[in-house]
């Protein structure tokens, strides 16, 4: 159990820096950013305990706003995201899912479908974005905006996600 | 009892991420300037509406007095449309610097030492920022943030509002500000010692700034306080005794205390003064 927490505590501190040094700068097309810290959520192991999950998220996305200068969004989102990922596995995989935690990441992958894996990042990635964008807009005034970011950006950190969680399973085994 | 924490354990995961949840938007709104202000908007438009409706009912107990106080103006302003009526010189249209526009008093606090009014219009009468306010007796302040339908005024009584005045008999200029303690009392700042003030002087606006026409009345010179005095720290102290907080004394430089004609306890009708040269003015002098 030692083990997987110092593991939780590596990630932790990777993808902050990683998201709050590399890909905040990214700006592709004007002003969109890959959010590529969402790993950390999407692989959290699923062992541990829902409180300390939700904790853990909360801790992340303050120190991701510390990085980005924007104190509570990021914070919010994650926290939205990490309590809608058990429903959303549930949902996705039905009776694979196991709350145990007996399964490990590799095992979800190779044992699932394509449309699977896809619903559960989407779906994640875009509940994020959409809390996120729309803490930051603040008003209905803007709901159209709201979505439009919401969608190309999901677009891209779905692909710079997946692409991280492969080079994370090679690197594993 | 025992049901609701029987409810509370079993949902625990969902009570922790109300509280964390509660706690990020706590930190956003505290920490975000734009989110403040948003909320403050909205929360603001509430409060106005309902001293709006409540200042309705208030009006009713003060009918009496403002009637009495509108013909006290009326009879002034018929006098001075005498005197202008004998000058027909005068290009009227030429000559319109200030524009008055009249609105009501909503929302008036003395407690604090930044004290605002809130007044009914705003940016959709046309209100802007650095306009005076004044009623009939004499001054009350400068708007500082105008909303669509109401307007904050700093009053005079906020000890970050500063205003052109000057001595009407000698002409000497200065500076009226707040000491933060009274509310019927200023402090006039800036006049040379060589000056030769005497209690009962009349105080009225300069007209510098162009915010407020010149020769509004603001008040009457109650006392001078460091007048025949030598330089030495101590008799300064002394004269300040620790009644007038954080106003520097200057070196050879008088302080007047002005006392208000204007009550600011029961303001009810006051005129905006829109100035329409401000901006000319601003950008000569930048």
């Amino acid at each position: 159990m030692a083990s997987v927490y110092f593991l939780v505590f590596k990630r932790f501190i990777i993808f902050i820096l990683l998201q709050g040094l590399i890909f905040n700068n990214f700006d592709f097309f004007g002003s969109f950013d890959p959010y590529i810290a969402l790993v950390f959520i999407l692989t959290f192991p699923i062992k541990i305990n829902k409180i300390t999950f939700l904790i853990a998220s909360f801790c992340f996305g303050i120190c991701l706003d510390l990085f980005s200068n924007s104190l509570g969004l990021n914070t919010a989102a994650c926290l939205t995201a990490a309590f809608s990922r058990s429903y959303i596995l549930s949902f996705v995989f039905g009776s694979f899912f196991d709350p145990l935690g007996l399964k490990l990441i590799k095992n979800y992958i190779s044992d699932s479908s394509f449309s699977q894996k896809f619903l559960y990042l989407a779906s994640i990635i875009l509940i994020h974005h959409f809390v996120l964008f729309s803490l930051e807009a603040f008003s209905f005034e803007f709901f159209s905006l709201i979505i439009y970011k919401t969608f190309l950006t999901s677009l891209l950190t779905l692909t710079f996600c997946t692409t991280t969680i492969y080079i994370m399973i090679k690197n594993e085994k | 009892m025992q049901q609701i924490i029987d409810f509370i354990i079993r949902k625990k995961d969902v009570v922790v991420y109300l509280i964390l949840l509660l706690f990020s938007l706590l930190l956003i709104i505290n920490s975000n300037y734009f989110h403040k202000s948003k909320i403050l908007l909205f929360s603001n438009s509430i409060t106005n509406y309902t001293f709006d409706k409540f200042s309705f009912f208030n009006e009713y107990f003060e009918l009496k007095k403002i009637n009495s106080s509108l013909i006290d103006e009326n009879l002034f302003l018929k006098s001075r449309l005498e005197k202008m009526s004998n000058n027909n010189n005068i290009d009227s249209l030429k000559n319109v610097i200030f524009k008055y526009k009249n609105a009501k008093v909503i929302s008036n606090n003395l407690s604090s030492f930044k004290n605002h009014l809130i007044i009914n219009k705003g940016a959709d009468d046309g209100l802007k920022n650095e306009m005076g306010i004044i009623n009939s007796t004499g001054i009350v302040g400068i708007i500082n943030r105008t909303s669509k339908n109401y307007s904050s005024v700093m009053s005079i009584l906020n000890i970050e509002t500063k205003i052109n005045a000057k001595v009407k008999r000698t002409s000497h200029f200065g500076t009226l500000e707040w000491d933060g303690l009274s509310n019927s009392y200023l402090l006039l700042n800036d006049i040379p010692e060589t000056a030769d003030i005497k209690v009962g002087d009349s105080i009225i606006t300069g007209g510098m700034s162009l915010i407020f026409p010149e020769g509004i009345n603001v008040g009457v010179v109650s006392e001078v306080i460091n007048k025949n005095k030598h330089n030495d720290s101590l008799s300064r102290l002394n004269t300040n005794n620790g009644k007038y907080l954080d106003i520097e004394f200057r070196e050879n430089y008088l302080n007047i205390e002005v006392k208000l004609h204007t009550n600011m306890n029961n303001l009810n009708n006051v005129y905006v003064i829109e100035s329409l040269n401000r901006e000319e003015f601003k950008n000569i002098s930048k």
